[in-house]
C-alpha cells in the first residue's frame, strides 16, 4: 500500500506495458481451467445432460452416484489401491537405495566415482523400448509376470539413477565440518550418514519423492506389459481400459468421474506442493 | 580408510545393482538381439539366428514403421518448435515482473502432473468431441454450427493429437527456460536499458545468447520424450495402430507384445532394431547439441 502511494502512476504504467503478457498467459491458464473444470463438472452430471448441452444447469442435481459407480462397479477402487501400494512402497525404497549411493558419490573420492556418476546420468536417456524386451524375457523365464512385487521392483530400479543424480548436489553442498565433528565424537561413518547427513538433505528428499510419486502414479508402459491381470493394474492402465469400455456402454458421466478419481491425488498434491515440485523440475533438468 | 572403502561399497552396491539389472544388461542384450533373427521375446539365445543388418532392413521396408518415423519426426520438429517458442514466450512474460507470477507458473505447469491417460481422455472426449466438444461449440458460436467437424477423423487425428500432447509439455519446458532466465544477472539488463536498448533488443542480445545451455537441455529432454512417445498414440487410436497416430514405440509394442490386427507377425529382432535406432537418435542429439554449445564461447 505504501508503495502504491509513492509510485502509483509508475507501477500503473509498468503494468500497462506488461498487458500483452498478462493477456497471453491468462488465455492459456483460462483454457487449462476450462478443460479441467468442465471435466470435473461433467463428472457430477448425467450422460444425457452432457449431450444436450444442459450440463451446467444441474437441473437434476449433483450426481455423486457416478463416483460410487466408478469406484465400485468399475473397479477404480482396485486400481487406486494398487497405485497407492506401488507408489508408496517404491518411493520409500528408492530413497533408501539412492540416498546412500548419492552420499558416497558426492563426498568420497575413489576410483570410478566419475564413471558411476556418468553411468547413472546415462540412464535418464535410455528409452524404455531399449530395456523392455530383455526384462520381459527374464521375467517370463522366472515366471514372475503378473506379480505385484515385480512391478514395484522395476519401478524402484528405474527411478534409482534419477534419484541418485538429483540428490547429488544436496549432499555435495553440506559442509565438511559435520563429518569431521562426528568423527571426533567417535561416530562411525555409517552412523554419521543416517543420523547426521541424511536429515540435513531432507528438503531434497521430499522434493525428489514427490517427483517419483507423480512419475510412478502416472506410469503406463511398464504396467501395461507387466500387469495384465485386472486385479494388479495401477490407475493409468486401469483408466485406459475403463475408458475404452465406457465409450461403448455410453456412460460418459461415469467415465469423467473415473478420470477425476485418477488425477485427483496428483492434483491435490500439486495444489499444496507446487512450489516444491517446480523447484524439483528445474533442479533436476538444468544440470542435465 | 579401509573402513570407508567397505562403507562406500555397501552404500553403492544396491544402486549399482539396480542399474546393472534394469539398464546395462537389457541395453547390451537388446543391441546384440538387434543383429539376430528372433521371433518371440521369450526365445532362449540358442534359438537366435545371426541376421546381420537384416532387422534394420526389415523395419525400413515396413510402410507403417516409416510412417511412424515421420510422425515422431513431425512431433519432434513441428511440435518441438511450437513448444519451445511458447515455453520461451511464457518464460519471458513470467520473468518480466508481472504479478501473480507463481500462480501463473503453477497453472501452466499443472497439465504435466496429470496422468497422460486422464489428460488424453479429457481432450478426446471433451475438446474434440463432435457433439458437445469445446471446439465445435466455438465454431457454432461463430455461426459454423451446421458443419460438425470430425477432429479425430483420419486426416486430422495427427494434428489433433499433436496439439493435445504439446499443450501438456509447454509448462515443463517453460520452467527450465525460467530457471535459465533467472540466472542471468540483472545488471546486464540495467546496463542495456541505460544504453537505450528496448525490450526486443534486450531479448535478442542478452536473453537468447545466454540461454544456449538451457536450450540445449530443453532440446535433449524433448528428444528423449519424443522417442518415448507411446501413451498418446495409444489413447488416440485404442484398437488398431493407425497411420495417423503410430509412433515407433507403438509399432514396436505391436511387433513384440501385440494384440492388434494391423501387425500380425511377431518379430522381436526387429523390435530390438527399433530400440537401437531410437537410442541412437537420443545419443546423436545429445552429442550434436553438446558439440554446438561447446564451440560457442558466449556460454555462461
Amino acid at each position: 500500500m505504501v508503495k502504491s502511494v509513492t509510485g502509483g502512476t509508475k507501477t500503473y504504467k509498468k503494468h500497462l506495458k506488461l498487458a500483452p503478457g498478462y493477456i497471453i498467459v491468462s488465455i492459456w491458464v483460462i483454457f487449462t481451467f476450462i478443460l479441467i473444470g468442465w471435466v470435473i463438472l461433467a463428472s457430477f452430471s448425467t450422460t444425457r445432460e452432457i449431450f444436450d448441452g444442459q450440463m451446467l444447469k444441474f437441473s437434476t442435481g449433483f450426481h455423486f452416484e457416478n463416483y460410487v459407480k466408478a469406484w465400485k462397479t468399475n473397479k477404480v477402487s482396485v486400481y487406486f489401491l494398487n497405485s497407492v501400494l506401488y507408489t508408496i512402497v517404491s518411493c520409500s525404497i528408492i530413497v533408501c537405495i539412492a540416498a546412500p549411493a548419492s552420499y558416497v558419490l558426492a563426498r568420497f573420492r575413489f576410483k570410478g566415482n566419475n564413471l558411476l556418476q556418468n553411468m547413472f546420468v546415462s540412464a535418464l536417456g535410455i528409452p524404455a523400448i531399449m530395456i523392455i524386451m530383455p526384462i520381459f524375457s527374464v521375467v517370463s523365464k522366472l515366471e514372475l509376470t503378473n506379480n505385484r512385487w515385480l512391478l514395484i521392483f522395476l519401478y524402484i530400479c528405474i527411478n534409482v539413477p534419477f534419484t541418485t543424480f538429483f540428490l547429488h548436489p544436496f549432499f555435495k553442498n553440506l559442509p565438511k565440518s559435520f563429518e569431521e565433528a562426528a568423527a571426533i565424537d567417535g561416530c562411525s561413518p555409517i552412523k554419521t550418514f543416517w543420523v547426521i547427513m541424511l536429515p540435513l538433505v531432507q528438503p531434497g528428499i521430499i522434493t525428489v519423492t514427490i517427483f517419483n510419486f507423480i512419475t510412478i502414479w502416472n506410469e503406463y508402459f511398464m504396467a501395461l506389459i507387466f500387469a495384465n491381470d485386472n486385479k494388479l493394474r495401477p490407475v493409468a492402465v486401469g483408466l485406459y481400459s475403463m475408458v475404452q469400455s465406457m465409450r461403448y456402454t455410453g456412460d460418459w458421466a461415469g467415465m469423467f468421474a473415473a478420470v477425476v478419481i485418477v488425477f485427483l491425488p496428483t492434483f491435490i498434491l500439486y495444489i499444496f506442493l507446487s512450489e516444491k515440485i517446480i523447484a524439483g523440475v528445474t533442479g533436476g533438468a538444468i544440470k542435465g | 580408510m579401509k573402513k570407508n572403502r567397505a562403507m562406500i561399497n555397501a552404500f553403492l552396491a544396491p544402486a549399482v545393482l539396480a542399474y546393472l539389472v534394469v539398464f546395462l544388461y537389457p541395453t547390451l542384450r537388446t543391441i546384440v538381439m538387434s543383429f539376430f533373427k528372433v521371433e518371440s521375446v521369450t526365445d532362449s539365445v540358442s534359438k537366435w539366428k545371426f541376421f546381420g543388418l537384416g532387422n534394420f532392413k526389415t523395419i525400413f521396408s515396413s510402410e507403417l514403421f516409416i510412417t511412424s518415423l515421420k510422425n515422431i519426426g513431425n512431433i519432434w520438429l513441428i511440435g518441438g518448435i511450437s513448444v519451445m517458442v511458447l515455453a520461451l514466450l511464457f518464460a519471458v512474460i513470467l520473468t518480466s515482473g508481472i504479478k501473480f507470477k507463481s500462480f501463473y507458473r503453477s497453472a501452466i505447469y499443472l497439465p504435466n502432473v496429470v496422468s497422460a491417460v486422464a489428460m488424453g481422455t479429457m481432450w478426446i472426449n471433451y475438446i474434440y468431441n463432435t457433439d458437445f466438444g469445446l471446439l465445435n461449440r466455438i465454431l457454432a458460436f461463430f455461426g459454423q454450427g451446421n458443419k460438425k467437424v470430425l477432429w479425430l477423423g483420419p486426416d486430422r487425428i495427427f494434428w489433433s493429437m499433436l496439439v493435445a500432447y504439446c499443450f501438456g509439455m509447454v509448462g515443463y519446458h517453460m520452467l527450465i527456460f525460467m530457471a535459465g532466465i533467472e540466472r542471468i544477472p540483472q545488471d546486464y539488463y540495467e546496463a542495456a536499458t541505460i544504453e537505450g536498448a528496448n525490450i526486443w533488443d534486450r531479448f535478442i542480445k542478452i536473453t537468447l545468447p545466454l540461454l544456449k545451455g538451457v536450450t540445449r537441455s530443453n532440446i535433449v529432454i524433448w528428444t528423449v520424450t519424443t522417442v518415448g512417445f507411446f501413451v498418446w498414440g495409444q489413447i488416440f487410436s485404442p484398437v488398431n495402430l493407425s497411420a495417423g497416430t503410430a509412433a515407433p514405440m507403438n509399432y514396436m509394442y505391436e511387433l513384440v507384445f501385440g494384440s492388434s490386427s494391423s501387425v500380425t507377425v511377431r518379430d522381436s529382432g526387429a523390435g530390438a532394431a527399433i530400440g537401437v535406432l531410437m537410442t541412437l537418435i537420443v545419443v546423436t542429439v545429445f552429442f550434436a547439441t553438446t558439440f554446438i554449445v561447446r564451440n560457442d564461447d558466449s556460454e555462461m
